[in-house]
């Protein structure tokens, strides 16, 4: 039996930066500003329309090639990130910011979430039905730029992976060595220490969101190149960005980061070996992300962070002496 | 034109007692007893599910389960609706049957979901559980054997489909909505009772009511096995309504619909459920496509009406949370018997002496 491996696994590498950009948005709003943010999903979307629409706006240029080609990507993903980040901005000063003034519980403001979800969704649809949109399909596409080990490189393969690599060090230095990155952190540990400590808040706050939204969004516009976009665009993704954040154990930047990894590969090749080997159908791939979500909140809610060789050992103690109780008692 | 509601007004009635059916059903495990079961959709599609596979079913093999004919495909529905038509006492009967069938499937699946909501804080478990929603409906639309897959499992008769056809919607209609009525009465009952006040204090203060030898893990399951009962009942009268079992109807925006309903009437209340659920039945008749008509509008918007539904479902959601987080009808006591013959007596020593000394009043 041969299994082919090459290209799952550069697809793997791919869905796996996306993965982590989008995801990183969703761990930094649970941190720090206690919102199991399902809206999230919608910065996605939005990004994606946006950087889409802008690329076909300026189509024409996508002929030139070269420096005309370069300036219409490099501004949809940056017309994508900031449309995204502002959109984002704005849901958290006008519903998740009044919300948790007033002490509302995380369960609250995941049900407000959804709502704000809800609106953002369908008035995107409201709006791209009228232009007769509703399926969008950007103009800037994939192209295959060489064959590494027969599996096909491509120029979104060039562009996410090290705009990702840049971004989580560029936030690893953010985080670590500025006085706003530290008073993240620190809001993100103890909110009222924080506050007493003299971190603004607010600002802080207003960070967070406009990121998160940000990378959802540049997020969503390399997915607009690797396949059309749709309203439902978003919510498909947010399954899997739950189980790499909720890997990483909901609230840790670097459990993030290996979370959107493993989960990229686990979609992915995962499915693959699967298939080949035991005949699994494609189509059950989400059940991947929903086994990860459940047997992490079940087993480790601390997620993988942490994680040590003889952690897992005791872990496999401790089943095998249920089980082996479980057999025993009947 | 002169408006006509034969239609119309069956078609409320039915979807007002199955949305009503599955808001009472979450206000039970998350107004009561504080389970934010936000996968309500999964529950429901069980039951619709469990009464699809029995009815068809027993009606394929009382059709003699004809070889030339494919089970899923258009031709073996007709089988299965000619069948239910020439034999009334059997399909009111499987009817009768499924439900029974489609609450005890969705019970038993309640209690699987006791083991995570025993171990999980309450926006974790919302998440799993709407992860459980979503994932369910992908598996079943690509495993043929539960609901036909991406063809759906169509051909399950109207249990009155032998009446004349002027008549079944509005038979059904009422059917549901007495159903509907009877697990209201059922859901008030309960949440009066002595289990119901101690579902409350689960949900303020699971540590006290441990301390006070409560079995709480026990009492969790019992309530999601409730709720989760009733959603499949739901799911069941669904199926039977549009004759069809198909798993891509059954999406999140079902559950988020019925939790709309109860946030917006009130926690824990009722009565509120029950406006909440009239509102969202108005709103639901004034985006359909066939409202405007009534009106002798013929103009259509260039986007699906559908949109417009679900967008107002956001905005009552962000509304009711930022402005009247406690709904329209808030929560109120409990109404034991002992505090209505309380009442009852002070009203009485109040009418024999009006003077009364103010210490007897009682709230």
């Amino acid at each position: 039996m041969v299994v082919e491996l090459a290209d799952p696994i550069l697809q793997s590498i791919l869905l796996g930066s996306s993965y982590t950009l989008m995801a990183i948005g969703l761990t930094l709003t649970y941190a720090i500003t206690r919102v199991p943010n399902f809206a999230h999903a919608e910065f996605i979307t939005v990004g994606g329309y946006t950087a889409a629409s802008f690329a076909n706006s300026f189509g024409g240029l996508l002929a030139f090639g070269g420096g005309a080609y370069a300036a219409v990507v490099t501004g949809s993903f940056v017309v994508a990130f900031l449309v995204a980040a502002v959109i984002a901005l704005a849901t958290d000063e006008l519903v998740f910011k009044p919300l948790f003034r007033r002490g509302a519980t995380p369960l609250h403001l995941l049900v407000a979430s959804i709502g704000v979800g809800l609106v953002i969704r369908y008035i995107l649809s409201i709006v791209v039905a009228s232009y007769d949109v509703l399926v969008l399909r950007s103009r800037i596409t994939k192209e295959t730029l060489f064959a590494m080990a027969g599996a096909p490189f491509t120029n979104l393969h060039a562009w996410a992976i090290p705009t990702t690599i840049a971004i989580a060090i560029g936030l690893h230095m953010l985080f670590t060595r500025t006085r706003l990155g530290k008073g993240t952190r620190a809001m993100a540990s103890n909110f009222d220490l924080a506050r007493v400590a003299g971190i603004r808040t607010t600002q802080v706050r207003r960070f967070t969101w406009f990121l998160a939204g940000g990378l959802a969004g540049l997020g969503g516009a390399f997915w607009s190149v690797n396949v059309p976009m749709t309203p439902e665009t978003g919510w498909g993704i947010l399954l899997w960005l739950f189980a790499a954040s909720i890997l990483g154990g909901f609230v840790s930047y670097w459990g993030t980061i290996a979370g959107g990894f493993v989960v990229g590969f686990a979609e992915n090749l995962g499915i693959s070996v699967l298939h080949d080997a035991f005949g699994v159908s494609f189509s059950y791939r989400p059940m991947i992300a929903l086994v990860i979500i459940v047997l992490v909140f079940l087993l480790r809610p601390r997620g993988i962070t942490g994680l040590t060789m003889p952690d897992l050992g005791g872990m496999m103690r401790k089943w095998l002496a249920r089980v082996r109780a479980a057999f025993g008692r009947g | 034109m002169p408006v006509d509601l034969s239609f119309l007004l069956p078609f409320l009635g039915t979807i007002f007692g199955i949305f009503f059916i599955l808001a009472v059903s979450f206000n039970i495990e998350y107004g009561y007893a504080g389970q934010p079961n936000l996968g309500k959709v999964f529950f429901y599609s069980v039951g619709g599910y469990a009464a699809a596979t029995l009815t068809t079913r027993a009606l394929w093999a009382l059709a003699g389960s004809p070889a030339d004919i494919p089970f899923l495909e258009d031709a073996g529905g007709v089988v299965r609706f000619a069948v239910a038509r020439a034999n009334p006492a059997v399909i009111v009967g499987l009817f009768l049957a499924s439900l029974v069938l489609a609450g005890l499937v969705g019970a038993a699946f309640g209690w699987l979901t006791s083991y995570p909501a025993l171990r999980l804080r309450g926006d974790f478990l919302a998440i799993s559980l709407i992860a459980v929603g979503e994932v369910s409906r992908v598996f079943v639309l690509n495993y043929e054997p539960i609901a036909g897959g991406v063809f759906g499992l169509s051909g399950v008769p109207n249990p009155f489909s032998w009446l004349p056809p002027r008549v079944v919607d509005a038979v059904y209609a009422v059917v549901v909505l007495g159903i509907a009525f009877g697990l209201y009465v059922f859901a008030i009952r309960l949440t009066n009772s002595p289990f119901g006040r101690l579902l409350k204090s689960l949900r303020d203060d699971e540590l006290a009511s441990g301390v006070y030898g409560k079995n709480t893990p026990k009492v969790k399951a019992r309530a999601l096995m409730i709720g989760s009962g009733m959603a499949g009942v739901a799911g069941a009268l669904y199926v039977f309504y549009v004759q069809t079992a198909y798993a891509a109807d059954f999406i999140p925006i079902v559950s988020f619909t019925a939790v709309t309903m109860v946030i917006l009437g009130g926690v824990a209340n009722h009565k509120g459920t029950l406006v909440g659920a009239a509102f969202m039945t108005l709103l639901d008749l004034v985006t359909r496509p066939v409202f405007p008509t009534l009106f002798d509008i013929y103009w259509r918007p260039p986007f699906d009406l559908n949109y417009v539904r679900y967008l107002a479902i956001g905005v009552i959601i962000i509304v009711v949370l930022m402005f009247r987080p406690k709904g329209l009808l808030p929560e109120r006591p409990v109404e034991t018997s002992a505090v209505r013959v309380a009442r009852r007596r002070v009203r009485e020593t109040a009418r024999a002496d009006p003077s009364g000394s103010p210490g007897t009043t009682l709230k």
